[in-house]
């Protein structure tokens, strides 16, 4: 997609762009809390920060060509296992999440095993398969276990974390904001530390062709399967976060409604860079809650925001400034 | 479980999968041609739906007319699509699949606004039983996948011996190398998306009577034949006819012994399955 | 060029997020009563008849002079957002009402999950809260501030199937249907439980994926088992209509019931006049009947005339909420929530129901159930024909 991207930045040199990058999320993640207390931003803003580490990590699977319909179902797995660990087995929620994002991870190796055996538009609609699984599990089975139709309800909070002497607690929105922020800018680091190493480099190669990279002697199924199951892990992460804040689960959490919105972001912002997704998350998640005002326009509107969006900007809204600026230089109108 | 009940439950399987590989052929025609993924293709069966509703229930023109008519409105509403925004969109498979999403929010919502929000009943044009060999269907029913199987015919005999439809499996093989023996490659992919959009029409139009019209009735086709293509072979009409037949007898046999969502669920792993085995589907090519 | 669009990016996000902050709109003084519900999609018939039915109601009260409560006049304002039957959505549609728009008042949802989630704000907040979800676990002690608007089938199936065995006591074996999801399952559970107490036999006990159209597959099953009567239970006006013609075609002759059954016209519409024959339905209401008051006639033919579409009972409920919750805060002479909780337990209300009641303590553990009158209908050569009235068990006191 980029060609002069990946190729150009050995890895471990050009770490000041990466890094002023994350320094402006964490400068934004902080400063929000400090702009308004107010409960519904706070609700938004937790939101967003959850769906970002989801779209992040999508974008991972993206960069090795994969377009993976599942992705949600991990979250949802993540979100059940550490609901069920918490409330059945009673175990507190700090030793259920990384429980909770270890067993996504360990389902995403046979699921995503199966899936690579396929290619393009086969693998988006096997994934899509899987997921459609998933979901009628979660709805129709166990009821005991998972709540069924009705859902699982009464998740408790995350319990209080001794620290310090003092206790800190996550009952409130911005104790829950604090929580996701700190989830999200370690995921956020790790992604992007892996974007800018050989990992990167290697995805590159792989997206722009399969055969290609094979003959440079990568094995290409390593790669993507190993993308896939980090993805998982941060989806998996991801659920847990939301089950506990949410205290209610329903298999529609994780259908093909909320999976869609996650790649209209990560593709609206672009799949190009590991920052795509923030764009998108952002811009997108904003948007569509000031759409909300529209009532029984809101779907309408949000349609065509996306049809229009990605007609003038087809590698995504984070390649637009770069793109703006070639033209202008350049003089010469680049079609779209 | 007598032997009556099990095929009993395969023709009503059987029943109307015709009408879902319609529905099925439009997508893959789609894809074949301009390499995306519709998912506002499920919109168009929608919109031959309501166009059959306001021709045949509300003006009372004759049933086959009316078919003819949502299929070619609906046919036209592609073309239409595809000249505004998927033209551009040829070989991103990424981005058409986000703007086929934006154009499904924009038809549903414009549906519901415009046509309402509850259900629009139609009146059946056949109506009476057939009873043979201890079986049951219904003569709507009947004529139903009997109109279905003529179009699908109608569509092998153009895709195999008109000359558009001999550009078609042209582009479909090879756009470039159709290109350098002169194929008109924007007619074609106008042509492609509009006979795709016409056969969600026409789906849409003979399974209104039998269904009734709402404006989210897409959604649940358009999974059908996702399911059916990737069984059959993106691609391959044959493949189709044959997914949309094993699809129709899982779920007709199914639902004799297990519940809707295990029904659901087997249909799904049948897919899984099959891309397993055969990672093209039954019939893909290359 | 990497830099640039990785702050470009972050810049963008920062500047529409604080732009967003410091847009944020000023209060009207007015009250903002907030409506839920899925507005898109395939349940969007329920969502949009809520608002509709609040709307009726908010525009008559404003056009008498606005809502008199205690010394001051307010005028009604509708706030709804559609959250597309996903329980997350709700929540974050739920949080926008509570916190930026400030309502106290949510009067209006559909879907079970949803619900489950809407009150996981609305409680702690104590925002009172009323819905038609059919969910038995969104009542309860620890819910005081949520109301089911409408009968449920807890309140429905055991007198209906009391009249059936009074009237047609040749029917012996029934089979029920129902959508999978919460308010089918909860459905189907009340009409067995009403069915086994009442010594009948279940033929049947079956669902079907909401949005199914073709039921010959789970019909054969079902008719294998020869039922006497079918329930289509909490099939939706379509698809319950679908369900009884496609059993016409099957061979079905039996009896036909809708125990959750909303919108009588569509159902006749859909399945046809010969397979609609004789449907019996105790849950909905028939705005041009001649049982039914001139209030609600006058209804029915406005709504007609505004929204081009014939009410179902779900519009009729919110509607009528709409009025119990506004004659509550009246005689609590408050807009406080705990005081017109009291109003709204103390006494009797007159309703387009006619005399209406808040009980159901026995089954829920609280008293936050609307109870009114059921009136049994059946389907007469294609018209809505109203044949009994019934009194849901708590009601009878």
């Amino acid at each position: 997609m980029e060609p002069s991207r990946g190729l150009s930045a050995p890895p471990g040199r050009a770490l000041s762009a990466p890094i002023a990058g994350l320094a402006l999320l964490a400068a934004g993640v902080v400063a929000l809390p400090q702009l308004t207390r107010d409960s519904y931003y706070l609700d938004v803003a937790t939101t967003i920060l959850m769906n970002l580490a989801l779209t992040m990590s999508l974008r991972l699977q993206v960069s090795t060509g994969q377009l993976n319909m599942a992705h949600i179902s991990f979250m949802g797995i993540g979100a059940y296992a550490s609901a069920l660990l918490v409330t059945r087995v009673g175990i507190s929620f700090w030793a259920a999440l990384p429980i909770a994002a270890v067993v996504a991870a360990l389902l995403a190796f046979p699921i995503g095993g199966l899936a690579l055996r396929v290619t393009g538009p086969y693998y988006f609609l096997i994934t899509f398969a899987f997921s459609e699984v998933v979901r009628l599990f979660f709805n129709n089975f166990f009821v005991d276990l998972f709540g069924g139709p009705s859902g699982l309800v009464g998740i408790p909070k995350p319990s209080a974390l001794p620290w310090f002497g003092r206790a800190l607690t996550f009952t409130t929105k911005l104790e829950l904001y604090t929580l996701m922020a700190a989830l999200l800018l370690v995921t956020a680091a790790v992604l992007v530390r892996l974007e800018h190493s050989r990992f990167g480099l290697v995805a590159s190669a792989i997206r722009q062709g399969d055969l290609l990279a094979e003959t440079l002697g990568v094995n290409v199924f390593r790669y993507k399967l190993t993308a896939y199951v980090v993805g998982s892990l941060v989806a998996g992460v991801a659920g847990a976060f939301f089950a506990h804040s949410h205290q209610v689960l329903h298999s529609s959490d994780f259908g093909l409604e909320p999976m869609v919105l996650l790649v209209v972001f990560t593709v609206i912002g672009g799949t190009g860079s590991v920052w795509g997704p923030v764009a998108g998350t952002v811009l997108m998640t904003i948007a569509g809650e000031l759409l909300r005002e529209l009532h029984h326009y809101e779907s309408l509107v949000f349609g065509v925001v996306l049809i229009l969006t990605m007609l003038w900007a087809p590698d995504g809204l984070v390649a637009l400034p770069g793109k703006l600026a070639r033209r202008r230089r350049a003089g010469v109108s680049l079609a779209p | 479980m007598s032997i009556d009940l099990l095929v009993q439950a395969l023709l009503n399987g059987f029943g109307l999968a015709m009408v879902y590989v319609l529905v099925a052929l439009g997508l893959t025609l789609i894809f074949s041609i301009l390499e995306i993924i519709n998912f506002a293709h499920g919109e168009f069966y929608m919109l031959g739906g309501y166009v059959t509703y306001y021709a045949f229930a509300v003006f009372g023109l004759n049933y086959f007319a009316t078919l003819g008519f949502a299929i070619l409105a609906v046919g036209l509403a592609g073309v239409v699509a595809e000249r505004l925004i998927f033209r551009y969109l040829r070989g991103k498979t990424l981005n058409a699949f986000i703007v086929s999403l934006g154009l499904l929010w924009v038809m549903q919502a414009s549906a519901q606004l415009s046509f309402g929000v509850l259900d629009k009943p139609v009146p059946s044009a056949f109506s009476g039983i057939v009873r043979a060999f201890g079986l049951v269907i219904s003569v709507e029913r009947l004529v139903v996948s009997l109109s279905a199987i003529v179009l699908i015919a109608a569509l092998y005999l153009f895709l195999r011996w008109s000359r558009p439809g001999r550009a078609m499996r042209a582009v479909a093989q090879d756009a470039d190398a159709a290109a350098l023996q002169g194929v008109d490659i924007e007619l074609v992919s106008a042509l492609g998306f509009g006979i795709g959009c016409a056969l969600a029409g026409g789906a849409g139009g003979l399974l209104a009577p039998v269904f009734a019209v709402s404006p989210a009735m897409g959604a649940l086709p358009v999974v059908k034949a996702f399911i059916i293509i990737i069984i059959g072979g993106m691609g391959s009409l044959p493949g189709a006819v044959v997914g949309g037949l094993l699809l129709g007898s899982v779920e007709g046999l199914g639902s004799l012994f297990m519940g809707s969502a295990a029904v659901s669920v087997l249909g799904f792993l049948v897919v899984i399955l099959a891309l397993l085995v055969r990672p093209r589907g039954l019939f893909g090519g290359a | 060029m990497r830099i640039r669009a990785s702050i470009a990016a972050v810049v963008i996000a920062l500047a529409a997020v604080v732009g967003t902050v410091v847009m944020g709109g000023a209060q009207d003084k007015t009250l903002s009563i907030g409506v839920l519900g899925p507005l898109s999609g395939g349940a969007a018939s329920y969502g949009v008849e809520l608002v509709r039915g609040a709307e009726m109601k908010a525009d008559e009260i404003n056009k008498a002079g606005g809502l008199k409560v205690g010394a001051d006049t307010y005028r009604i304002k509708l706030v709804s957002y559609d959250h597309k039957a996903l329980a997350a959505d709700a929540a974050t549609a739920a949080n926008k009402l509570v916190f930026q728009d400030k309502v106290k008042y949510i009067i209006g949802n559909a879907v079970g999950a949803t619900c489950n989630a809407v009150q996981t704000v609305t409680e702690p907040e104590k925002v009172l809260f009323s819905f038609v979800c059919w969910g038995t676990n969104n009542l309860g002690p620890d819910k005081p501030h949520s109301f089911r608007v409408m009968l449920s089938q807890w309140e429905v199936a055991e007198p209906f199937y009391r009249w059936v065995k009074e009237k047609h006591p040749q029917i012996k074996r029934v089979a029920a249907i129902s959508p999978n999801d919460t308010s089918g399952k909860d459905t189907n559970t009340a009409v067995v439980k009403a069915l086994k107490a009442l010594g009948f036999e279940v033929a049947a006990d079956e669902y079907y994926e909401r949005g199914t159209k073709d039921f010959y597959p789970i019909l054969t099953k079902i008719l294998a088992a020869k039922p006497d009567m079918l329930d289509v239970a909490a099939a939706p006006a379509g698809e319950g209509g679908l369900i009884l013609k496609q059993a016409r075609e099957l061979g079905f002759k039996g009896a036909k019931g809708w125990t959750a059954g909303t919108n009588p016209f569509t159902i006749i519409g859909v399945a046809g006049k010969d397979a609609a024959e004789g449907v019996w339905s105790p849950a909905n209401i028939n705005v041009r009947s001649d049982f039914v008051s001139a209030t609600v006639r006058r209804f029915g033919a406005e709504y007609e005339k505004r929204y081009n579409e014939v009410p179902g009972v779900i519009a009729v409920a919110n509607y009528a909420a709409f009025d119990v919750i506004t004659k509550a805060m009246q005689e609590a002479r408050s807009l406080d929530t705990d005081k017109v909780l009291a109003a709204l337990t103390q006494k009797p209300f007159e309703t387009v129901w006619g005399r209406l009641v808040i009980g159901g303590k026995e089954t829920y553990g609280i008293d936050r159930q609307f109870l009114y009158p059921v009136v049994i209908s059946e389907v007469r050569d294609g018209k809505v024909v109203d044949i009994a009235q019934v009194l849901p068990t708590a009601l009878k006191k």
